[in-house]
C-alpha cells in the first residue's frame, strides 16, 4: 500500500514537471491544468496496479505476418538499464515470434552524434532511444518521426499523459517514455560515520560543516568527472536551483529568461568556492563518469552527486548495497528555493522511424517493449516508472524506493537543462559549465558568456 | 596523284581511327577508377564546399549564408577553430622536430646491420600495429592520477612535485596528447626511412668508408640526402597527419578540459553532431583539405628550394 501511495504521489510530482519542463522550447507539454493526475481520482486510477501481466497486454490487431525490426539504444554491458533491457526484449521476443528482433547498444557520448548522423541521413532503426525535449524535437521538426497518437490510444489507461509532456511537439506525441530520473546526492554512510554523522544533513550549513568534517578525517567528498561535462551539470544545476529557485532555472533554461541573473553568478561562485575548499576530488577533472563511479562505490569518495538511474548498480553491489544512501541535494537559499525543488524528469524515451517499412507495427512494438523496461527497469532501481506499475513491486530496491519518496514530496521538477535546450545551446552550455568546473572562467564570466552567446 | 591523296587521307584517317580507340580502350579502362575517384573523393568534397556556404542543421534545408561560417572560424569566440589549429599545429611541430629525427636515428642504426637488426625493428614498429584506442586506453592508466605509472615512478624517486593530474591539468593536457601520439608513430617513420637506408647502395657506403669517412659522416653525407625524397614523404605525412589528429585527443582527453586539447577533427564532429551546425562542420572539413594541401605543397617546395 506504501508504495501504491508512493507512486501516486509521485504522478502527481510529474504533473507539476509539465508545469515546468520544456514550457518554452521546441516541445509544447500538456497544459497542467488537463493533466489526468491533477485531481485526487485521477491519481488513484494512476496509482492502481495495472492487472495484467505485460505479455498479456493488447497487442492491438498487429499482423502475424512475419517482419523484421531493429533497434538502438544505450544499454551498453555497463549501463545500468542492460538488464532491463535484455529481459524486456526476451519477453517481446517470446510474445512475438513473427518479429525478428535486432537490437544494438552504444555507448551514451559516442551515440549522440551517431543517432544525429543517423537521421541526416535518413538511415534510422526502425525503433530508437533518445532523449526527449530539444533532442527528440529537432527530429520530430524534420519529420524523421512517426507520430505515436494513434497507437497511443490502446495504452493511455497505462501511460499516464503526463508523462508524454516532454516528448510532444505541437499537441501530437512522439515518444514513447521509459522511466523518469532525478539527480540524487548519493552518500557513502561508512565514511559519513567515520566523521560523526548518522544521516545526510538536511540543511546548506550543516552539509557544509559535514564537507569540512570531511576533510579533517582526509575522505574527500565529492567525486565529479571532468571528462564528462553532463557530470559537472548534476552538481551544478542542483546548486543553482537550490540558490534561485526552480522556476527561475527553468525559464533561463527554457522559457527564454536572460543568462544574464545575479543568483546564478553567485551559485557558480558557491560551486567554485566548494572546488577552492577542495571538496573535490582533484583527479576528477581527468576521469570518466564510470571512473568516478568506481571510485565512489570504493570509497574513496563520501558524496555523488548524479542520476538516480544508479541505485541500480549500487543496490547490486553486495559490498556497496548497505552503505549507500540518497538524499536531495539542501537548500541554500530558503528565500528562493525549498525541499521538493528537483532536477530529472521523464527524459528516456523511445522513438519510432517515421521512414521504417513498418513504421506502424515497430510503434506497436515500441509501446510495448518501452512498457515492459520501464517494469523491469524499474524493478532493478534503474528509475521510476513513466508507465503504471503493474505486478509484485515489493522487490524494488530500498535506494529506489527512497528515490520514490523523495519525488512523492516533490514541487518541481527542472529537465536537465542539456536535455532541455537545443542542440547548439546544449553544446554551448557544456562547454561553459566545463569551463567552470576547470576554474577558467567565475559565476560572472559564466552569466556574461551564456547571455551574449545564447540570446 | 590523286590516287596518292585518297590513298593517303585513308591511311590518315585510319590512324586517326586507331588513335581514337586506343583513347577510348584507355578512357574506358580508367573509367571505373575515375568513377571511384570522383565518387568517393571529389564529390563529398564539392558537397563538403557547397555545404560550406550554408547554415544547415542537417534536417531542415540549409539556407545560404556566403562566407559568413568562414569569418565566424576565426573571429567567433565560441567555435575554438583558431586554437584548435593551434594545438593541431604544436602536434604537428612535435612530430617533425621531435618524432622523425627519432625515427631517421633509429632507421640509421638499424640500417647498420647491427645484431637483433629484425627483433629490434619488429619492436619499434609494434605501436604502429596496435590500435589507437588500445593506445589510447595503455596511456590513460599510465596518466591516472592515483594508480598511474607515471605519478607512482615519479613519487618513488622523490620527485613528488612534479606529479600531475596529467589529462586534467589545463597545463599538461596538451603534452599529455602529443607524448603518445609521437610514440606511436615512430616505428611508422622509422620503418619508411629504414627501407630507404636500406636501398642506399653499398658500393656508396664502401667509397665513403675508403675515403675515411666515420659511420656518422657516411649517414650525414652519404644516406641522408639520398633518401631525402623519402624524408620528405615523412614530413609530409607527419604535418598532414597532425593536423588531421582525432583519435588519441578523443581518447586521451576528450578534447578538454575547457577545450585545451582541441584539435579540428574533434571539433568538426562537435559541430557536425552535437551542435547540429552542419555548415560550420563542413566549412571546417573544406578547412583542414585546404590546409593539408598547403602544408603539403609547401613542404615539396622547401625540400625542392633545399635540393636545388
Amino acid at each position: 500500500m506504501k508504495m501504491r501511495r508512493v507512486v501516486s504521489m509521485l504522478l502527481a510530482g510529474v504533473m507539476a514537471l509539465s508545469l515546468t519542463a520544456c514550457g518554452g522550447g521546441a516541445a509544447a507539454p500538456a497544459p497542467a491544468p488537463e493533466a489526468p493526475a491533477a485531481e485526487e481520482p485521477a491519481k488513484e486510477e494512476a496509482a492502481a496496479p495495472a492487472e495484467e501481466p505485460a505479455e498479456e497486454a493488447p497487442a492491438a490487431e498487429a499482423s502475424a505476418e512475419p517482419i523484421s525490426l531493429n533497434m538502438w539504444c544505450i544499454a551498453t554491458e555497463s549501463d545500468s538499464n542492460r538488464h532491463s533491457y535484455e529481459a524486456a526484449i526476451a519477453d517481446m521476443q517470446a510474445a512475438h515470434p513473427e518479429v525478428t528482433f535486432t537490437w544494438e547498444a552504444f555507448e551514451n557520448e559516442s551515440y549522440k552524434p551517431k543517432i544525429k548522423a543517423a537521421v541526416a541521413a535518413d538511415d534510422l532503426p526502425d525503433i530508437f532511444f533518445t532523449w526527449s525535449c530539444a533532442f527528440l524535437g529537432d527530429f520530430v521538426a524534420a519529420g524523421k518521426v512517426k507520430c505515436l497518437d494513434d497507437v497511443y490510444q490502446n495504452y493511455k489507461d497505462e501511460l499516464p499523459e503526463v508523462m508524454l509532456g516532454n516528448s510532444t511537439y505541437d499537441g501530437k506525441h512522439y515518444g514513447v517514455p521509459l522511466t523518469m530520473n532525478i539527480v540524487g546526492l548519493f552518500a557513502n554512510m561508512d565514511l559519513l560515520k567515520e566523521a560523526g554523522y548518522d544521516e545526510i544533513p538536511g540543511t546548506y550549513d550543516d552539509f557544509i560543516k559535514c564537507c569540512d568534517d570531511l576533510k579533517a578525517k582526509g575522505i574527500t567528498p565529492f567525486g565529479c568527472a571532468g571528462k564528462e561535462t553532463w557530470c559537472v551539470t548534476e552538481y551544478l544545476e542542483s546548486i543553482i536551483e537550490k540558490s534561485i529557485g526552480a522556476e527561475e532555472l527553468n525559464n533561463v533554461f527554457v522559457n527564454g529568461a536572460t543568462w544574464n541573473n545575479e543568483g546564478i553568478a553567485k551559485a557558480v561562485d558557491t560551486f567554485q568556492e566548494m572546488i577552492k575548499k577542495e571538496y573535490f576530488d582533484p583527479a576528477g577533472i581527468g576521469l570518466t563518469n564510470d571512473e568516478v563511479k568506481a571510485n565512489f562505490m570504493a570509497g574513496k569518495y563520501a558524496f555523488y552527486m548524479n542520476g538516480t538511474w544508479n541505485c541500480a548498480d549500487f543496490a547490486a553491489n553486495d559490498d556497496f548495497k548497505d552503505k549507500v544512501k540518497v538524499a536531495e541535494f539542501p537548500v541554500i537559499d530558503s528565500s528562493k528555493s525549498k525541499l521538493g525543488q528537483l532536477i530529472g524528469g521523464p527524459s528516456d524515451t523511445l522513438a519510432v522511424s517515421a521512414s521504417s517499412p513498418n513504421a506502424d507495427r515497430a510503434a506497436e512494438y515500441a509501446m510495448e517493449l518501452g512498457k515492459l523496461i520501464c517494469h523491469y527497469g524499474y524493478l532493478d532501481g534503474c528509475g521510476l516508472p513513466a508507465w503504471t506499475p503493474y505486478g509484485d513491486t515489493s522487490a524494488v530496491n530500498p535506494l529506489t524506493q527512497a528515490v520514490s519518496e523523495i519525488c512523492a514530496n516533490a514541487d518541481t521538477y527542472v529537465l536537465f537543462g542539456d536535455t532541455a535546450m537545443s542542440a547548439e545551446d546544449a553544446q554551448v552550455y557544456l562547454d561553459y559549465v566545463a569551463q567552470v568546473y576547470g576554474s577558467a572562467i567565475d559565476g560572472a564570466g559564466f552569466i556574461e558568456g551564456l547571455a551574449g552567446d545564447l540570446r | 596523284m590523286a590516287d596518292n591523296n585518297s590513298n593517303q587521307n585513308a591511311a590518315n584517317k585510319k590512324i586517326k581511327n586507331a588513335g581514337f580507340r586506343k583513347g577510348l580502350d584507355i578512357f574506358l579502362f580508367l573509367l571505373p577508377a575515375i568513377l571511384l575517384f570522383v565518387g568517393i573523393l571529389i564529390a563529398p568534397i564539392a558537397v563538403s564546399l557547397y555545404r560550406s556556404f550554408q547554415k544547415w542543421d542537417g534536417f531542415q534545408p540549409g539556407v545560404f549564408i556566403g562566407i559568413k561560417n568562414y569569418r565566424d572560424l576565426f573571429f567567433s569566440g565560441s567555435v575554438h577553430f583558431v586554437p584548435a589549429l593551434k594545438n593541431a599545429l604544436i602536434i604537428a611541430f612535435f612530430s617533425v622536430f621531435v618524432q622523425l629525427p627519432f625515427s631517421l636515428l633509429l632507421a640509421l642504426l638499424l640500417g647498420r646491420k647491427y645484431k637483433g637488426e629484425r627483433f629490434f625493428l619488429t619492436v619499434y614498429f609494434m605501436p604502429v600495429l596496435i590500435s589507437t584506442v588500445v593506445i589510447g586506453q595503455l596511456w590513460l592508466k599510465i596518466y591516472n592520477p592515483d594508480y598511474g605509472i607515471l605519478n607512482r615512478v615519479l613519487g618513488a624517486v622523490g620527485l613528488s612535485n612534479w606529479q600531475h593530474i596529467w589529462v586534467g591539468d589545463p597545463k599538461t593536457a596538451l603534452g599529455a596528447v602529443v607524448v603518445p601520439t609521437i610514440w606511436q608513430y615512430i616505428g611508422y617513420h622509422m620503418l619508411l626511412m629504414y627501407a630507404g637506408v636500406k636501398g642506399v647502395s653499398s658500393d656508396l657506403r664502401e667509397a665513403a668508408m675508403l675515403d675515411g669517412a666515420t659511420n656518422w659522416q657516411v649517414d650525414r653525407y652519404v644516406v641522408i640526402p639520398v633518401i631525402k625524397p623519402i624524408i620528405r614523404t615523412s614530413v609530409i605525412f607527419a604535418v598532414t597527419g597532425s593536423l588531421k589528429s582525432y583519435d588519441l585527443v578523443r581518447i586521451i582527453t576528450n578534447a578538454g578540459p575547457t577545450h585545451k586539447t582541441e584539435v579540428p577533427s574533434t571539433l568538426l564532429e562537435d559541430m557536425l553532431f552535437l551542435r547540429n551546425k552542419y555548415g560550420m562542420g563542413s566549412t571546417i572539413s573544406v578547412m583542414l583539405i585546404i590546409l593539408c594541401f598547403a602544408f603539403a605543397l609547401a613542404i615539396t617546395a622547401i625540400f625542392k628550394e633545399k635540393g636545388e
